[in-house]
């Protein structure tokens, strides 16, 4: 699970070390992601630890600091994860049903590392928010936030796009960018207070 | 271009005489000349076996209660302490974000503990998932062969610690979400929800895996089914 495993294995043989070879793999997969080239091991040997790191760092970035400590940042934190993974899921099956051929966990492990670079922009966005607000701050934050948009579409077309029919990428492309989109727009409006 | 998209992916099991439980049975170990290459059958059936390199030294002792204690006690620890943080976690802080964390991360190492290292430690089985070069998934499933040095790989205790903490605690949970959901704790139910799904997924690739294909797990559902109407029956007719 899982999401199912998580974990793939060497077919046929038992690593000693389990522990190191899925780090390797998870920080392999993140050093991909950052210099995105077209190549199968991404798709090849999927996990979703990545995408559970990265959800629940954004999701604990994206906590307002309340002074009422009866919502203390429950619903805001349920709520990244709900879109993370339910928005992931229907872009899978909107692309499964466009006739893909990418299995259903290998799209999940795509689309959840390329969050990488927005999980960056959320950092950076939480240094700058440290100096005083005003027009230039938000320039800034904007500044990063679109590059970083442009970084997750770009990583995630170079994996996604091949599994498409010629005439249907577009269609699949789009859910993509709409649903960074929406990610990315969480990232720019977030004020601490 | 019309895509040959299979919704359920080719699945292969690899079965063994895992007979581990009774012990009335004869043992028939089977001697494989090569115990650790996969061969593919033509067949339904995947045969694959495995020779777990992390196996102590043969025990002259082969009935012994632990072999592994460590692993039996990380299997039952993180999956209990997930529990207890979720029933507990009003009492323990205030704070919901970080009982929330604290049982995300629990989960996922009972995951990967569980998926990666005690079933294969305590009971000699694995799975995984495995996708080839035109791009289709499989999902594996193995049970490791009786070798010839032991005659009997996985001891008793450890093997109902494995099956206790692997079918109790998902139950555990899926009662948590009918809770959950029906008396409006909703924000809870991110968490309930995955931890149903992470130990629903390592019981149901287990059981894959010590049932066999799927048609053995129709057949025998069935099976058992049938027995116990026909004793109800049995039984009814005793009685009246």
């Amino acid at each position: 699970m899982a999401k199912a495993a998580e974990s793939s294995g060497e077919p046929g043989t038992t690593s000693p070390r389990p522990l190191m070879r899925d780090l390797k793999a998870v920080g392999k997969k993140f050093m991909h992601v950052l210099y995105p080239r077209k190549s199968n091991t991404l798709l090849r040997d999927w996990d979703l630890w990545g995408p559970l790191i990265l959800c629940v760092t954004l999701a604990l970035m994206l906590q307002r600091s309340s002074v009422d400590s009866e919502k203390d940042g429950g619903p805001q934190f349920a709520e990244v994860f709900v879109i993370v993974w339910f928005g992931a899921v229907t872009i899978t099956l909107n692309s499964k049903l466009l006739g893909g051929n990418i299995s259903f966990f290998q799209s999940l492990c795509v689309l959840g590392y390329c969050i990488l670079p927005l999980t960056v922009a959320m950092l950076v966005c939480r240094l700058v928010l440290l100096a005083e607000q005003g027009p230039i701050n938000f320039m800034v934050r904007l500044f990063v936030v679109i590059v970083m948009f442009t970084w997750s579409i770009v990583a995630s077309t170079a994996f996604l796009a091949d599994s498409q029919p010629p005439n249907r990428k577009a269609l699949a492309i789009y859910p993509v960018f709409l649903f960074y989109f929406v990610i990315s727009w969480m990232i720019l409006t977030f004020t601490p207070q | 271009m019309l895509q040959q998209d299979s919704n359920d992916d080719t699945e292969d099991v690899s079965l063994f005489d895992a007979e581990e439980e009774t012990t009335n049975r004869p043992k028939k170990s089977k001697i494989r000349p090569c115990a650790c290459c996969i061969r593919i059958d033509r067949a339904d059936f995947r045969i694959g076996s495995f020779v777990d390199n992390t196996n102590t030294s043969s025990q002259t002792d082969f009935d012994s209660k632990f072999r592994h204690p460590v692993a039996s006690f990380f299997h039952l620890f993180f999956r209990v302490s997930a529990i207890v943080v979720y029933l507990l976690c009003e009492l323990f802080s205030s704070s919901f974000i970080a009982c929330m964390v604290t049982i995300i991360l629990l989960l996922s190492c009972d995951f990967w503990a569980v998926k990666n290292v005690t079933g294969r430690l305590m009971v000699g089985l694995r799975w995984w998932n495995h996708i080839d070069e035109d791009g289709k998934s499989h999902w594996v499933f193995e049970s490791r062969k009786d070798s010839a040095q032991e005659s009997k790989t996985v001891s008793e205790a450890e093997s109902r610690i494995f099956w206790l903490g692997l079918i109790a605690c998902p139950v555990l949970w899926v009662i948590f979400a009918f809770s959950a959901l029906f008396s409006f704790r909703v924000k809870w139910l991110a968490v309930v929800i995955m931890g149903v799904v992470l130990q629903g997924a390592n019981l149901y690739g287990y059981i894959r895996c010590k049932v066999g294909s799927r048609k053995n797990l129709t057949n025998m559902a069935t099976s058992y089914l049938g027995k116990q109407l026909l004793r109800q029956n049995t039984g009814d007719d005793q009685t009246s």
